[in-house]
């Protein structure tokens, strides 16, 4: 009975569903996450009676065949890459990149990911760093004695000094795009890494080029939405228990066979 | 085996694959842009061996697929796209071009429009559709023309096919057909949405019940047939 393994098909993709949704609404308050979506595709076609073949008794041309469908897979889960909202924090390093783009860091190992958590500290030697203390690229330290940090749209960083009028330019952080930000992978702590989806990073300055721009003092909330999410669930748990009746009547068909004498 | 028992099981073989269509839809109701199926039995006459008349029997033989357009979910995404009207996207695939109604793509690292599978998307002349990666806003109008920062790309193609029922089913929501396809005039895009599967939970399992029900009785006419014969065997061994 091919039901059977069908609906098991049909009872892994709604499980798959189900953990896509649960990882979003525990990531609901990670700042900059992007909502992912389980997408499924269904699976080969058993051409039983191929159309356009010729009635055998009758001799009539079948104008449509029977076919089959074998069940259904996940094709990707992908990430919603919308902006997410902005969050007012205040905070001098917190960094909202409003637009496409995201920041890089260096990993401990010398590679390069990327981020778009613009919630940045500043580690004992005035170096700008991430929450988990990974440099950001183009690595900017604050001097000890400054008083206070301008970031502007392009991502120019200011310092003032009680004893100067002018502010000092430190440096000015750059924004990197993909040409397909779904293709890249995500490696856990709000940190993505480039593969051969995702294409070759382009590094440029903010607003040039169709990149975002810097907003000082807010931070990107993340984009899940709960009542969504919640309808979702509800939807995967039902098509799982829908998928489980139908293992139960494939069984019980299976078992009015194997009763007969 | 006698006249009644092959009635039987052409019946009981008809169900079972009815049965597996109907898994299958609710395997895929949370595929995007799926068409449920159906199967349509059919009256069968096969000659009876030895005499002039036929019997009749039956055979699910023809398959329906519903063409009925499924619910529109927003997602808000950029790639993301629903049909509102009777039209498919055609997809380039190393098998010849398909029609889709799932327009849930995305761009791929040489900036063309591609399906989640990685096939490429054609556009109203049948040719890829190219996305520069650096334009900040991609906006696609009901008439499917796109346009990436205020400049015109070109349109997505969307088709009709004549006959629907040349439509072949092809894994991952892809259609085939010999058909010519003609530009469809009626139908609409809506970015940022996608169409849901068109399976309706509760046809589906009220058609399961009916189904596992009329095979469970088809069995039990099996069971009764075969008392019958039994019977007959018995009462004439009897005489004897």
């Amino acid at each position: 009975m091919r039901a059977l393994n069908i609906a098991a098909t049909g009872m892994q993709a709604q499980q798959m569903r189900v953990e896509v949704i649960s990882n979003n609404l525990a990531n609901m308050s990670t700042t900059a996450y992007n909502t992912r979506r389980a997408e499924f595709a269904d699976l080969h076609y058993q051409q039983v009676q191929r159309a356009g073949t010729v009635n055998s008794t009758t001799g009539v041309l079948l104008p449509a065949g029977v076919q089959l469908g074998l069940g259904v897979r996940a094709s990707a889960v992908s990430m919603n890459v919308a902006q997410g909202a902005l969050m007012q924090t205040g905070g001098e390093l917190d960094l909202a990149i409003e637009g496409n783009g995201y920041l890089e860091v260096l990993m401990p190992n010398g590679t390069s990911s990327y981020t778009r958590d613009g919630a940045l500290k500043r580690d004992p030697d005035g170096l700008i760093v991430t929450s988990d203390g990974f440099s950001v690229i183009p690595e900017i330290t604050i001097p000890q004695d400054a008083t206070g940090i301008t970031v502007n749209a392009n991502g120019e960083v200011y310092a003032s000094f009680d004893d100067q009028v002018d502010d000092q330019l430190l440096g000015q952080f750059s924004l990197v795009s993909f040409s397909n930000q779904k293709g890249l992978e995500a490696l856990g702590g709000n940190l993505y890494r480039e593969t051969a989806a995702s294409g070759q990073p382009v590094v440029g300055d903010p607003g040039v080029d169709g990149r975002g721009t810097f907003r000082q003092g807010y931070l990107e909330e993340s984009s899940v939405d709960a009542v969504r999410e919640i309808t979702e669930l509800i939807e995967a748990q039902r098509g799982y228990e829908l998928n489980a009746k139908v293992i139960t009547a494939a069984d019980q068909m299976l078992g009015a066979t194997t009763q007969l004498r | 085996m006698d006249n009644p028992s092959y009635v039987t099981l052409s019946r009981q073989s008809g169900l079972q694959k009815a049965m597996t269509v109907i898994a299958n839809n609710i395997a895929n109701m949370s595929t995007n842009g799926f068409r449920r199926e159906g199967v349509i039995f059919a009256e069968m006459y096969a000659p009876i061996p030895g005499q002039p008349d036929t019997m009749a029997m039956t055979a699910a033989r023809v398959r329906l697929t519903d063409m009925s357009a499924g619910p529109l979910t927003t997602t808000g995404g950029t790639f993301d796209f629903a049909i509102d009207g009777p039209g498919f996207f055609t997809i380039e695939t190393p098998d010849g071009p398909r029609l889709t109604r799932d327009g849930a793509f995305a761009r791929n690292i040489d900036g063309e429009l591609v399906t989640l599978d990685g096939n490429r998307v054609l556009d109203d002349g049948g040719a890829p559709i190219f996305l520069p990666p650096d334009s900040a806003s991609i906006a696609v109008a009901a008439d499917g023309t796109i346009d990436a920062d205020g400049q015109a790309l070109g349109a997505l193609g969307v088709v009709e096919v004549a006959d629907p029922k040349t439509l072949i089913r092809e894994a991952s929501g892809l259609f085939a057909t010999d058909d010519v396809l003609l530009p469809s005039e009626t139908s609409r895009i809506l970015q940022g949405r996608l169409e849901q599967s068109n399976v309706d939970p509760v046809i589906e399992m009220t058609r399961m019940i009916e189904v596992q029900r009329s095979y469970e009785l088809g069995s039990g006419f099996a069971d009764r047939e075969d008392d019958r014969i039994r019977n007959l065997v018995r009462t004439l061994g009897q005489q004897v």
